[in-house]
């Protein structure tokens, strides 16, 4: 009971600031109950996210991502590992792998991509973790070291992003998964996802790019979340470590594969969806970019002007009044059926004290959608609009 | 032997009781400006520092009765509720809250649609959800913004036998919600 509380809790616990005795990939390897404990936790924990509605669903874009991996695998030294990528629906920047090969992928990461090569350089990270087998290399190192529950208990604790899907999972063997391993173990899959990519032809310089552009981001919104590469080493230090990489084991090469049109094609309906989660998060203006970026490549697409209204609307600055009616026009002129900016047309002016305009418009939006799910309030402010006509 | 067990069985009981007896108490719920009547039965568990009451244990159903100011933060989502939004705009940000909660899933909107509580101009939403072991609740949410605060009551259940049960009893204390101050 107590060696199984120990895998369960502890060492599924392990994060960032205990650091467990290094073990090699041999040692690692020869403890094969653990590891198929292990396996037997991440397939429990597959099936409680694969059945709690956030994965995200698109077909096409799950076989673009394994069709990568499959790519970066055929360079791995673990043929016995089949890797199968699926996608969270969740704005915040993380992936993990479960030591089955099964890694898991936020849209918010993805969806701020700019090509396969940076989505190969997650993928290689998070392959490398599995390959080498760090959550039994971890569980191996913490299991004659208890004194360090409390310490890596508290180091996932202060991951605040992190909570909600640490306490889904459990106390379950794949937590090191989620909230990021050890400084070192996370070192050695940076260095060997570099390697991996590099070997199947993509260009490590983009990692870089990644990670740079990751860091801005974090930086300029003051985003606090699981980095997908975990806490430690800090997105800066991994910076240095991944450029003094390319310097030294890289530097008699150039290029690579970046593939960033077929990446952007596949992406594009993903950067809405995700511009959809900042939103509801109250994210507004990385919604604002991500919505933005996808009216670059899709310019008459009224959905993307429709949320684009309704990301300045619900930011509810005064002078986001014009863009959001702006943005909804735009909507209605590509497409005069889509009931969604009518209603938000009709609110704006509805509150303005427009009580004409928003009449116009919540009847063109019944009209349109006549069993909308938020009709009976459609219903009841036009109304209110009709009766002060009458007042009037 | 029997001497033993007849000890034990009276040490539950006296413990049960006593343990009854505290948990049916109202008198340590926190002061409010509004004012409810609640039906015999219900008891607010010692450990919960809320307006929260239940009437068999919280994990099978609650009534939650919340007042916070429109400026407090959410955990989820960085929306902040403001004065002179209407129900629907409200309604909307209290779905983001929760919807964004990783904590509930399969998350399922089943209503969504305008109220009146006491007089005020607010909202109702029925959501049914999922725990990570697989049972489903429900909840049915009422809320509505007066000046700097905004008002909600909440009733969540499991929604096998639960919900349906004590549904009554919640809709007797959403109409006998009154505002007591402004």
């Amino acid at each position: 009971m107590k060696y199984l509380a120990l895998i369960l809790t502890v060492l599924c616990l392990a994060a960032a600031c205990a650091t467990p005795r290094p073990i090699s990939v041999d040692e690692a390897l020869s403890a094969g109950n653990d590891e198929s404990l292990l396996w037997r936790r991440a397939q429990e924990e597959e099936k409680v996210i694969d059945n709690s509605g956030w994965l995200y669903r698109n077909p096409e874009l799950e076989a673009y991502l394994n069709k990568v991996a499959a790519k970066l695998k055929a360079f791995t030294d673990s043929p016995d590992i089949s890797f199968n990528i699926k996608i969270i629906n969740d704005p915040n920047l993380n992936a993990f792998a479960f030591p089955n090969g099964v890694i898991y992928v936020h849209t918010g990461v993805l969806a701020r991509m700019d090509n396969e090569a940076q989505l190969a350089a997650l993928l290689a990270h998070e392959m490398s973790h599995c390959t080498r087998r760090h959550s039994l290399r971890v569980l191996k190192s913490l299991k004659d070291q208890p004194r360090y529950m409390y310490a890596v208990q508290q180091s996932v604790e202060k991951i605040a992003m992190a909570q909600d899907l640490v306490r889904i999972l459990g106390v379950s063997g794949s937590r090191a998964a989620v909230t990021g391993y050890t400084r070192e173990l996370e070192a050695e899959a940076d260095g060997a996802g570099l390697d991996l990519m590099a070997k199947a032809g993509y260009d490590p310089n983009q990692a870089l790019n990644l990670f740079e552009h990751l860091r801005q981001e974090i930086e300029s919104e003051g985003i606090k979340e699981p980095f997908f590469f975990g806490t430690h080493p800090s997105v800066q230090q991994r910076i240095e470590n991944a450029g003094q990489w390319l310097a030294t084991e890289y530097s008699d090469k150039d290029g690579g594969l970046i593939n960033s049109e077929i990446f952007r094609f596949k992406l594009d309906k993903l950067v809405l969806d995700n511009a959809r989660l900042d939103l509801r998060i109250g994210r507004f203006d990385i919604a604002q970019r991500s919505v933005e970026k996808y009216l670059d490549r899709n310019p008459n697409d009224a959905g993307a002007y429709y949320l684009l209204g309704e990301i300045f609307r619900q930011h509810g600055r005064l002078e986001d009044v014009k863009n959001a009616i702006k943005q909804y026009e735009k909507a209605i002129a590509l497409d005069p059926s889509f009931p969604a900016p009518h209603k938000a047309m009709g609110l704006m002016h509805y509150k303005g004290g427009e009580q004409r305009l928003a009449q116009k418009f919540f009847e063109t939006c019944l009209l349109l959608a006549p069993e909308a799910p938020d009709k009976a309030y459609i219903q009841g402010y036009l109304q209110k609009c009709i009766n002060n006509g009458e007042e009037s | 032997m029997k001497k033993l067990l007849l000890l034990f069985f009276s040490a539950c009981l006296i413990s049960g009781c006593a343990g009854a007896a505290y948990e049916s108490s109202l008198e340590d719920l926190p002061k409010a400006d509004f004012s409810v009547e609640i039906p015999s039965g219900w008891w607010k568990p010692q450990h919960v520092n809320k307006y929260l009451i239940t009437k068999d244990d919280a994990h099978l159903q609650y009534v939650l009765i919340q007042q916070r100011p429109i400026e407090r933060p959410f955990k989820k989502t960085q929306k902040k509720l403001r004065k002179g939004m209407l129900p629907l705009e409200s309604a909307k940000i209290i779905l983001d809250e929760i919807a964004a909660d990783r904590n509930i899933l399969n998350f399922e909107i089943v209503e969504n649609s305008p109220a009146t509580i006491d007089g005020h101009a607010g909202f109702k939403i029925l959501f049914s959800y999922r725990n990570k072991k697989g049972s489903e609740y429900k909840t049915l949410y009422y809320g509505f913004i007066k000046d700097d605060s905004f008002f909600n009551l909440r009733y969540a259940a499991a929604a096998r036998h639960y919900y349906d049960k004590d549904l009554a009893d919640f809709m007797r204390i959403l109409h006998s919600f009154k505002l007591v101050k402004g």
